[in-house]
């Protein structure tokens, strides 16, 4: 039986030249290669201050928010939907857990309270998906709309500051000289690594993703599996607007906005990681390492912010074109 | 015959609309309510939630028909929604913290109904587009600011300091521009040669953390100070250092709430620049009370009124611009 795979495999292998074989590795691990390029390079413009251990710390805080906002984007994109609310579902819950902690309520309830009201938001849009059958960029675009609408509401337009020690402690504490926002981004990206690799709706996600007929057919309740994919990811951009908001110790409507786009970035990025150039949440870490090492690069080599974002748009144009080649090649 | 019927519907074209002008002019003059048309974009940011509610207030006071446009930062809706209010008629305008550039079919439309435009921090310089535009005296606040720094570190010669601006805001971009100068006079090196960019308002606050942070990685204790044109970044920058256990002092503008409690506690935040809205407003209002009265037009087109430097002496005496009202 063996021996016959094997014949079968030698007959119908295509004939590979050395050129092929890089042109085709690089096509399976351009993003990692990007990342490895990236470090190399920036090691080698600054080698007394890249990869210290005070710069590669810094590194993981600033991006360990957006791992976690990109972890909840990767959960939606599996199931082949996107969410354009998620910056502003994280904005909001940090602004909810801070008003009511300065009305006295207690960190606990609080952060209960804004991890109920993420809950809610990515109910609320997986019902309009799933449900009412909108299409995912109307309906987040829109509950992203009315989203930071409540947010200025929460916070009367202004900055809520003056939080409790306790609550900026979780974004701003240490644990062996790391921040805590870091091993929040670890526990958070293994827990959802885990949901989509070892759980059945995971499994489901994947294979609503991959063919929402087939899927259907086979007995997935995709309805289901879709509402569960946005109620999930509301819940998870609620932990990392709260994490946002005691890394910074103050709240405003429109903070951390941004984590939407390069949220997309990261999961775009990541999906050219593994040969079916579907999303995923390993190569949606590399692609957030990919953003926090350029920024992080550029900024130490003294680049102009406005160079920046334009590097990091054609890195997204590099990594799309990527990722649409091997779909094709599939 | 045909010349003659032109000249004549020319001519009772122009009397029409002479008469509209002149009847639009002397409306509240014959007891009528003073027509003004108010707008800004700013309305989300606590300045600009304040102006809303302070002309709002002054207009029931004085007895105004008060037609309010906010903006949200959409030019795409205000604009047109300023014009349809001017095409329906009005007396005066008020732009509260709506820049010139933005705006250029408004003053545009303005002009063809001969209504004034009474402005308020709306462009840094001098404009045939407004009657007058009261704002902040820029160099003024980079001088104040720059100032507390060279008090503060002794002396800025040899120092470096980070110069943090944004430059879609004139307001920023002239004060950081200004600020730059000033430093580079009094001997001091800016941190990257040049003014870091903060791209987005929004983002103010972590992206100059980030462009802090990253700095002092690259330059530990490398910075003796930094300058920043408004304080959300203020307060990004001054967490940075921070964090870095940097003792490097960080200037802003704006007096915040969150700033002035910084500066009060004594850590990096140094000095923030309160600048004097309600004042502006007042001598605004003035202004378009004379010209309710005789069409008076101001004399100057552009004023730039004197801030106030917050700094631990006064902080506690002083009105945060997010409690203004």
């Amino acid at each position: 039986m063996i021996m016959t795979t094997t014949a079968q495999a030698t007959k119908t292998a295509p004939t590979t030249t050395p050129a092929r074989s890089i042109a085709r590795l690089l096509l399976h691990g351009g993003t990692v290669f990007a990342l490895l390029a990236l470090i190399v390079f920036f090691f080698a413009m600054r080698p007394d201050v890249f990869l210290t251990f005070v710069n590669v710390k810094n590194i993981l805080f600033q991006v360990s928010i957006l791992a976690i906002i990109a972890g909840a984007q990767t959960v939606v994109m599996v199931v082949g939907d996107f969410d354009l609310s998620v910056g502003a579902t994280s904005s909001l819950a940090g602004a909810v857990a801070a008003s009511l902690m300065l009305t006295g309520v207690p960190i606990a309830i609080a952060i209960t309270v804004a991890l109920g009201v993420g809950l809610l938001v990515g109910l609320v849009n997986g019902i309009l998906i799933a449900v009412v059958n909108l299409s995912a960029f109307v309906a987040t675009l829109a509950t992203m709309t009315s989203v930071v609408g409540l947010a200025y509401l929460v916070t009367a337009g202004t900055t809520l500051f003056d939080l409790p020690d306790g609550f900026n402690n979780l974004g701003q504490g240490r644990l062996l000289n790391i921040p805590l926002p870091v091993y929040f981004a670890i526990v958070i990206s293994f827990i959802l690594w885990g949901a989509l690799r070892f759980t059945t709706i995971g499994r489901r996600w994947h294979a609503i993703g991959g063919n929402v007929e087939v899927s259907r057919l086979s007995g997935v309740n995709v309805r289901r599996a879709r509402l569960l994919a946005f109620t999930i990811a509301g819940l998870v951009s609620a932990i990392g607007g709260i994490l946002l908001a005691a890394r910074l110790g103050s709240a405003s409507a429109v903070q951390g906005g941004d984590n939407m786009m390069f949220s997309v970035a990261a999961v775009f990025l990541g999906m050219t990681v593994i040969k079916s150039g579907a999303s995923n949440l390993g190569g949606t870490m590399i692609g957030v390492a990919i953003i926090g090492v350029m920024s992080n690069g550029l900024n130490i080599l003294g680049v102009n912010a406005y160079v920046q974002q334009v590097v990091t748009g054609l890195i997204i144009i590099a990594a799309v074109t990527l990722s649409s080649l091997k779909t094709r090649q599939r | 015959m045909r010349i003659k019927f032109k000249i004549a519907a020319l001519a009772a074209a122009t009397a029409l609309s002479l008469s509209g002008c002149a009847a639009s002019a002397s409306s509240s003059d014959n007891g009528k309510p003073l027509k003004v048309i108010a707008f800004t974009s700013g309305n989300q940011t606590p300045v600009g939630a304040w102006w809303v509610k302070a002309v709002t207030s002054k207009a029931k006071d004085l007895g105004w028909d008060l037609t309010m446009i906010q903006g949200d930062f959409d030019f795409q809706k205000m604009n047109p929604a300023v014009e349809s209010a001017i095409g329906r008629g009005a007396d005066v305008i008020l732009d509260g913290y709506t820049d010139i550039a933005s705006i250029g079919s408004i003053v545009s439309a303005a002009k063809d109904a001969n209504i004034p435009i009474f402005a308020m921090d709306s462009s840094t310089k001098e404009t045939d587009g407004f009657a007058v535009n009261i704002t902040t005296n820029q160099q003024q606040i980079a001088d104040a600011t720059v100032g507390a720094l060279a008090k503060t570190l002794g002396d800025l010669k040899g120092k470096t300091v980070m110069v943090i601006g944004h430059d879609p805001h004139p307001g920023i971009r002239m004060r950081a521009d200004l600020a730059k100068k000033a430093l580079i006079a009094a001997g001091a090196t800016i941190a990257g040669d040049d003014i870091q960019k903060v791209k987005s308002p929004a983002s103010g606050r972590t992206e100059a953390l980030a462009l802090v942070a990253d700095y002092l990685s690259a330059h530990p204790n490398g910075l003796d100070g930094v300058w920043v044109g408004w304080d959300d970044a203020a307060l990004g920058a001054s967490k940075a250092l921070s964090e870095a256990h940097s003792n490097a002092k960080v200037t802003g503008v704006d007096a915040t709430s969150e700033a002035i409690a910084q500066i009060k506690a004594g850590g990096n935040f140094l000095a923030t620049i309160e600048q004097p809205w309600p004042k502006i407003l007042d001598k605004l209002v003035q202004n378009v009370s004379a010209y309710q009265k005789d069409r008076t037009l101001p004399k100057t087109k552009f004023e730039a009124d004197d801030t106030t430097l917050v700094d631990s002496s006064n902080a506690a005496n002083i009105t945060p611009s997010d409690k203004l009202g």
